[in-house]
């Protein structure tokens, strides 16, 4: 493993803990702001942090499924 | 002076091109494109008009809604110069002079035949960006893509036609779907502007352009589409839901596809989705959303096509599997690579958050909750494959074991313009909001709207790291993955050929049948000639094939009749 590696995972890992506290402060934060939103459902507690969450693990899974599908080998049309 | 369309005045100046000297032909376009760019100042009317065969072709009309897209399009064109100034073959800048001046000259076409005539005019400018790259694969890509603008400008002729002879009008306006040329011109506009099923040309060609050919690509064609639909459809129904199915399905194979200039190109794809939902709406509201949306995503996308670029012109590749750990060598074109990506995930403070926000209020006031909610989670796709892929497995990722130099002045000077276009967009929204075409009272920027966009973008970055720290997240992957190019590239030459090929297999053997048929006929005739069966009278073989022939056109004649 390279030094360049070596720092590109210490890297992710503050950038992954810095993730963590932001997201835990915005939680906290709505308890002291009132949020809303366009549509009702968005003004129930925290609603566009667990729709973030979902949908991107939603968004992995179903392209995952994709790419089982309609990937092909790379020189698939020459 | 103002009265000449603008746009005109960059076709023209694009023939000088190929004649001038390196640097000053950069300054030359600059030049053509601020003259251009003069002409918007005539303001809202009819300026030139011309009497042709007894109908007036309108070549400059000007509106509240042609002018936003007007200026962000002399915007862009003013970007590739900069962002090319380092190419010395005259060929991309002729080219991206004169189809940045033909889509401007198109979006003030007053008439349905001077909008065809602008239409085309895009498609055969823009080809030569693709045929820059000179190689074989380039080549056919540009052919396809020729064929099927070409054939979005045949079905704008068509619809024009039918639609004069049901109305007698050839005025570019507001039009109700209903007859075969409606149809038809809506098809034509459907097709530049990528809808679902329709958009195999963008992912096919855009990626093939040349570095500085595809960001001029990005910025014109399917934006020219949008203002089209907006003029002519808005209010349109079916739209929003064309739309959401463009926002929400291109995400998944953004985030699979391995070349990042054809990543680009879904993202570009998935953000048009938001803009025909806005047309679809039709109120001034989710107009005012579109046209905004339009207007910075051509900077944000046109600034991540040129970071990536920039890659591709260092590193010699786009592949997200060739690529990683580029942060230390390129530290500028990573900074504006992540501008672009806050931009385009709508991060407060940048020009999406703007944008974004009037077409999500227009589609929340219209009540349609499950766009909505498609809508919601097409953002956190966007963020998804162009706000952390993109720079996640350029610029960080693992060694790729590449130590390029950082990009050129001229491409970091380019960027640079783009990316502090987004932050000024950013943090000046009600300036922003006077460019669009109907008068908006709106602040985006309460605490509201920034706490729960933050919390989607924090917790859609949280859920990544969540799924790549457990190995969850797909790797990237040499692949190709199939797109709806793959029906006239595969499925009909395979429908197509063998019925062709058993076509001629079978007039092969018509012809075999026929020609022994004959040659039978001919042996009967010399039997009957050389054995005589009676008499003198010996027709000779011609005259009983004669008789043969005749008796069979009788029949064929009496059962005819009969």
């Amino acid at each position: 493993m390279s030094n360049l590696d070596q720092k590109l995972k210490k890297m992710g890992r503050l950038a992954s803990i810095a993730l963590v506290i932001i997201g835990m402060a915005l939680l906290v934060i709505e308890v002291f702001v009132h949020r809303h939103g366009e549509i009702a459902m968005e003004d129930l507690p925290v609603f566009p942090a667990v729709f973030a969450f979902v949908a991107s693990v939603f968004i992995v899974v179903i392209s995952i499924g994709i790419r089982a599908i309609l990937s092909r080998r790379e020189d698939y049309y020459d | 002076m103002t009265d000449l369309t603008p746009g005109l005045l960059m076709i023209l100046a694009a023939g000088a091109v190929p004649y001038l000297p390196h640097h000053f032909r950069q300054f030359f376009m600059l030049g053509a494109i601020a003259l251009s760019a003069f002409g918007l100042t005539a303001g809202a009317g009819v300026h030139w008009a011309l009497p042709v065969f007894g109908h007036e072709l309108i070549l400059h009309h000007a509106d509240h809604l042609t002018l936003p897209f007007a200026i962000i399009f002399h915007i862009a064109a003013a970007l590739n110069v900069i962002y090319g100034w380092h190419e010395r073959k005259a060929m991309e800048h002729t080219a991206g002079l004169a189809y940045a001046g033909a889509a401007i000259a198109a979006l003030h076409a007053g008439d349905l035949i001077t909008l065809f005539i602008w239409w085309e005019a895009t498609a055969v400018t823009s080809v030569f960006l693709i045929l820059a790259s000179a190689s074989e694969r380039a080549n056919q890509a540009a052919m396809r893509y020729l064929l099927v603008q070409v054939a979005s400008g045949v079905m704008l002729l068509a619809g024009a036609s039918l639609y004069w002879r049901e109305t007698g009008s050839w005025a570019f306006a507001a039009m109700e779907l209903g007859s075969l040329g409606t149809w038809l011109i809506f098809l034509a506009f459907g097709i530049k502007a990528a809808f679902p099923l329709l958009n195999g040309w963008l992912q096919d060609a855009y990626p093939e352009a040349t570095v500085i050919g595809t960001v001029m690509l990005s910025a014109f064609t399917t934006k020219l589409a949008i203002y089209a639909l907006a003029r002519g459809f808005a209010g349109t129904e079916y739209l929003i839901w064309i739309g959401a199915v463009m926002a929400a399905v291109l995400i998944f194979f953004a985030l699979i596809e391995n070349d990042l200039r054809r990543v680009l190109a879904y993202s570009l794809n998935n953000q048009l989705g938001f803009m025909i939902v806005g047309i679809g709406i039709g109120t001034d509201l989710a107009i005012n959303g579109a046209v905004a949306h339009a207007f910075v995503s051509i900077i944000y996308k046109a600034l991540l096509f040129m970071a990536i670029g920039a890659v591709l012109h260092r590193v010699g590749t786009a592949k997200a599997s060739e690529l990683g750990g580029l942060y230390k060598f390129m530290p500028l074109t990573m900074v504006f690579c992540i501008i672009g990506g806050m931009s385009i995930a709508a991060f407060p403070l940048f020009s999406g958050f703007t944008a974004k926000a009037v077409v999500m209020k227009a589609v929340g006031y219209k009540g349609l909750v499950e766009v909505y909610l498609i809508l919601l989670a097409a953002s956190v796709g966007a963020l998804y494959h162009s706000g952390i892929r993109l720079t996640y497995s350029t610029f960080f990722s693992h060694d790729s074991g590449h130590r390029p130099q950082e990009a050129p002045i001229n491409m970091l000077v380019a960027m640079a313009i783009a990316g502090g276009l987004c932050i000024a967009i950013g943090v000046m929204p009600t300036q922003f909001y006077q460019l669009l075409p109907y008068a908006l009272d709106y602040q985006p920027y309460d605490a509201s709207h920034i706490i729960g966009q933050l919390q989607l973008v924090v917790f859609g970055m949280l859920a990544f790291a969540f799924m790549m720290r457990f190995g969850f997240y797909p790797k990237n992957i040499a692949a190709t993955v199939l797109n709806s190019d793959w029906f006239y590239r595969r499925l009909a030459p395979w429908i197509v050929l063998p019925l062709v090929q058993s076509g001629l297999a079978m007039a092969k053997a018509a012809e075999t049948a026929v020609v022994s048929f004959a040659q039978s006929m001919m042996r009967i005739a010399k039997d009957m000639s050389n054995h005589p069966l009676s008499g003198p009278v010996i027709p000779g073989p011609a005259a009983v094939v004669q008789v043969i022939l005749l008796a069979m056109i009788l029949a064929v004649v009496y059962a005819a009749l009969g």
